[in-house]
């Protein structure tokens, strides 16, 4: 199983591992909310939330690198149009050529633009990145019903969650025998053999969920989980909520408090 | 394609939101209706599946590859509606759990994937057996359409969201880029879709009729 890395640090000890899934879950939203919504030249605000994620992640134990590895996840599709952006803003130009009668070149504004919109995805992905280290994946679905999330799509997730490393584990097994026994041939051979993985996994999955409900089935399930864990909003989790809440408001606000200040 | 948090504007996200829940809780009324109980262990089982077959890679040109999106090959198998919950599942899991697209952007992604993509692609499928029907291997040519267009679809919705704001780059330049790139994934895609379904057939074609019972 290549995911255990997911669960590494979900059992360790801190305050915010002990506070309500909704809570959590909640104060991300505020949070990414308002670090969307922030201009993508607001430098001020981005150091500010970068410390406040950081004060976070020290708290909740963490550590640093993991959250960075984690947090790599949004770079294709950053690279993919930062490539482009560059090129497309009005501005100054610092670089520039001419091919074949198209002019190219690269901004300054381009560049900072293309700075700016990097370091606001990268930020709004640390709070994602809080709560499922520091959340069992059951307590958070189990917050997410509480939030009035439809039962059925609930119960949906928790088995797609239950038997996502096992077909994980099928597709690489499957990986794993195509890699050593067939090489040479053209795209056509590669491709065709990459379609019948993928129709070999939908049968294998198809077979073990046919074969999951008759177990269930037998066990006397009827179409509703129940569990004897149940959550509770403390006084505490009530002030987590409401302090990331301020905190994200005041950095929106700081440019505005700042000008105050000198005014 | 899946679009992270901080590229979308308050408008496309609470649009594309709009749509992707009244789908999803349509598709969940549809699908309830139809099938019952038996669904949840079948489809959680099938969100798992879609998620593991998108890590089989196949290169795309130098340094890129694309990998196998899915799509068509769930609304021929299950119906488009089941497809669409399948889509709803496999995003949200991606994006709460591994950090692939944004929360505030997955109803976007869900708009792009499961519905423009998904739905979009599955009209084509239909289309096709209307024009090709009755012929043999009357499915083939219908299938590949319809995961051709799926991941043409999902990527010319993606690249008119990130170009609205008016930050990134104009739409002269996104769009034919991303459609450009995604014209070759869809090759493969519909290849792989072409495949898996004979596989399918010759093995178990009693689950090709999944969709009429």
């Amino acid at each position: 199983m290549k995911y255990h890395f997911l669960d590494q640090y979900r059992d360790a000890e801190s305050f915010i591992h002990r506070l309500d899934p909704r809570s959590k879950f909640l104060a991300m939203l505020a949070l990414v909310s308002v670090i969307v919504l922030t201009p993508h030249d607001g430098w001020l605000a981005y150091g500010l939330f970068l410390v406040f994620n950081l004060t976070l992640l020290f708290l909740s134990r963490v550590p640093f690198f993991y959250m960075l590895k984690r947090s790599l996840a949004v770079l294709p599709f950053v690279f993919m149009v930062a490539v482009l952006l560059p090129f497309c803003s009005a501005g100054t130009e610092v670089c520039g050529a001419n091919i074949g009668g198209w002019h190219i070149g690269i901004t300054r504004e381009g560049l900072i633009l293309t700075a700016g919109i990097f370091c606001k995805v990268w930020l709004a992905v640390l709070p994602v990145i809080l709560v499922t280290a520091t959340t069992n994946v059951n307590d958070l679905l189990k917050g997410l019903e509480k939030l009035k999330m439809p039962a059925i799509m609930v119960m949906l997730m928790s088995f797609m969650y239950r038997y996502l490393f096992v077909i994980s584990d099928e597709a690489e097994r499957l990986s794993l025998a195509r890699n050593s026994r067939s090489f040479g041939g053209g795209v056509r051979l590669h491709v065709r053999t990459l379609g019948y993985m993928a129709g070999a996994l939908f049968l294998r999955s198809y077979e073990r969920g046919e074969q999951i409900y008759g177990a269930m089935l037998s066990r006397g399930f009827d179409g509703h989980g129940r569990s004897l864990n149940q959550l509770s909003m403390r006084l505490a989790d009530v002030f987590y909520l409401a302090t990331i809440m301020v905190v994200a408001l005041m950095i929106a606000l700081s440019p505005l408090l700042l000008r105050n200040l000198n005014a | 394609m899946h679009i992270p948090d901080g590229y979308l504007n308050v408008g496309t996200m609470v649009g594309t939101a709009a749509v992707s829940v009244g789908g999803v809780a349509n598709a969940v009324r549809v699908v309830s209706k139809k099938l019952g109980e038996k669904q949840v262990p079948l489809m959680g089982m099938l969100a798992a599946f879609v998620f593991a077959a998108q890590m089989l890679n196949f290169p795309v040109t130098a340094g890129t590859s694309g990998h196998f999106m899915g799509a068509a090959l769930c609304a021929i198998l299950l119906g488009p509606w089941a497809m669409v919950i399948i889509f709803a599942l496999v995003l949200m899991a991606q994006c709460f759990i591994f950090q692939d697209g944004g929360v505030l952007s997955l109803g976007a992604n869900i708009f792009n994937m499961g519905i423009v993509g998904g739905l979009g692609g599955y009209a084509f499928y239909r289309l096709g057996l209307k024009l090709f029907g009755g012929r043999l291997h009357s499915k083939v040519v219908p299938s590949f359409l319809a995961a051709w267009f799926s991941v043409m679809l999902a990527s010319a919705a993606c690249a008119l969201e990130i170009a609205i704001p008016n930050v990134t780059p104009p739409l002269s330049v996104v769009l034919p880029a991303m459609v450009g790139v995604h014209a070759i994934i869809g090759l493969v895609e519909g290849a792989i879709t072409v495949a898996a379904l004979e596989l399918i057939r010759s093995t178990r074609a009693d689950l090709l009729e999944l969709q009429k019972a």
